[in-house]
């Protein structure tokens, strides 16, 4: 099934125009959570896959109650390396073939959006631990985790933001301008998929093909220009395409949830406007990058600092590869996303050294001025792009492909 | 605490993790009136805070004071109930 089928999205807008009817947020609640099981049922592709699903949420509910009555660190820790384990197994992680038997790898379990449920539940567990979760419902809990709006590709939404819309499910706007916006977001959003993104896919395989097939599409007379034209095809279509396909799923879903009075997070702020990777980070899936930050940098650079206070400040590019080396690994299983996650982990500990580098040669006020200026803002921006769509030739999960294209593009120049 | 004497606690802090002697502190202020307060030198004063005042801050905490719309008003907030 696809989110952009036709019966799916008539369907949602069918149900937005009439939920608002129902008397009182209970029934509300009950048709939201009808629609984020019928989604789950739909997704789940068989019934040990969904046992494996209600294992997971069950787990972290009990562990959460549990931490919220007893803080315990100890029982925090193990509980999250244990969910971590439980995620690289259950997505077959590649890398795992290296330590461990065949035989555990070798299962047909897929629970959906499980990779954003780990970033949910960790959030859960760690804020229960922490006392910033002041009731957690089984009911709210579970729609949290199972919200259809976030549900297969995020945003990533914290639990407390959640119920504050949860316990009210009222209209996000009775203003008329104000409803169109979001009906013209969701219809920008599908466009941006089926068309913006399908394009751009398009070209990005025909320009591949051209590439590895050294024939007639870059034969004849200016063959070097035509295959570097081409090549920059190859190389821009890819982020284009990722770009349209993920903000345009961001809008379709931020949006369908503002009409059943829930407050999706923002996902993308002009991403290729960054001016280095660490500022690329927050407005490329910002919520994984602030989930990142919250949850993974935060917790190891205090605990870092906070240890050995006198060595922090280079410490902490060890952090920032490490926090920003696992979001680059966690988007998929297989070996190019190591890659893609070691790409990343240098672009964001890089940003950090040159800033350092420049405050400590030259001084902050000199540095104020150097942030100021348009001309090292347009070419910070520049590298950064060009920076991002090298490590996004990573992406697409075929890396023998991308290398032969690379090879082959390199042969047709020299 | 008095609310004075906890701000020029506060205030000290700040001039001490970003190494001037200038900053002076009110609950207006917020991130970009002061150089350098960036995410890093966020938990470095969260850091400094902690062992000044012998209090801890969750992470959603942390994240929160660095959130859009939060400002030393806000710090000093959460720091007075803390300290309560």
């Amino acid at each position: 099934m696809s989110i952009y089928n036709v019966y799916f999205l008539a369907g949602l807008l069918v149900a937005s125009a009439v939920y608002f009817w129902l008397p009182g947020v209970r029934l509300r609640q009950l048709c939201l959570a009808l629609g984020n099981a019928a989604f789950v049922f739909a997704f789940a592709p068989d019934a040990q896959s969904l046992v494996a699903m209600v294992l997971w949420l069950a787990s972290g509910y009990v562990v959460a109650r549990v931490l919220m009555a007893r803080p315990d660190s100890r029982l925090l820790a193990i509980y999250v390396a244990g969910m971590v384990a439980a995620f690289v197994i259950l997505k077959r992680y590649e890398f795992l073939e290296l330590f461990l038997p065949r035989s555990i790898l070798d299962h047909s379990l897929s629970i959906v959006g499980l990779s954003y449920m780990l970033f949910r539940q960790i959030h859960v567990v760690v804020d229960a631990r922490q006392g910033q979760i002041e009731s957690l419902p089984f009911w709210t809990y579970l729609n949290y985790q199972t919200n259809l709006f976030g549900l297969l590709a995020g945003p990533i939404q914290r639990y407390q933001d959640f119920a504050d819309d949860w316990n009210r499910l009222e209209p996000l706007s009775t203003d008329a301008a104000e409803i169109l916006k979001t009906y013209r977001r969701i219809f920008i959003g599908v466009l941006k998929v089926v068309a913006l993104s399908e394009a751009c896919l398009a070209g990005y395989n025909w320009a591949a093909a051209s590439l590895l097939s050294g024939g007639q599409a870059l034969s004849g007379p200016f063959v070097r220009w035509r295959a570097l034209g081409t090549f920059l095809a190859f190389f821009y279509l890819y982020p284009a395409y990722i770009y349209f396909n993920f903000s345009g799923y961001c809008d379709l879903v931020i949006g369908a949830a503002r009409l059943f009075g829930i407050r999706m997070p923002e996902n993308f702020e002009w991403p290729f406007f960054g001016r280095n990777m660490i500022d690329y980070w927050t407005r490329w899936h910002k919520t994984l990058g602030l989930w990142i930050r919250d949850y993974v940098f935060t917790p190891m650079y205090m605990a870092i600092a906070g240890r050995w206070s006198n060595r922090a400040a280079s410490l902490a590019f060890v952090c920032y590869f490490f926090a920003f080396f696992l979001t680059g690994v966690w988007h998929g299983s297989t070996w190019n996303f190591l890659i893609f996650g070691i790409l990343n982990g240098i672009g964001v500990a890089a940003a950090k050294l040159w800033e350092n580098h420049l405050l400590k040669r030259r001084g902050r006020l000199w540095y104020k001025q150097y942030l100021q200026s348009k001309l090292i803002r347009a070419a910070s921006i520049f590298v950064t792009f060009h920076f991002v769509c090298i490590t996004i030739l990573f992406f697409p999960a075929d890396m023998h492909k991308t290398l032969t294209v690379l090879r082959s593009f390199a042969m047709k120049l020299f | 605490m008095p609310i004075e004497s906890l701000t020029d606690d506060v205030q000290s802090v700040f001039r001490h993790v970003f190494a001037d002697d200038q900053i002076e502190i009110c609950e207006a202020t917020t991130a970009a009136d002061i150089d350098g307060w960036d995410s890093l030198a966020h938990l470095n004063l969260i850091i400094a805070l902690e062992k000044r005042f012998g209090v801890k801050f969750a992470t959603a905490e942390i994240s929160r004071l660095k959130a859009d719309g939060s400002n030393v008003g806000s710090l000093l907030e959460m720091l007075r109930r803390k300290l309560a």
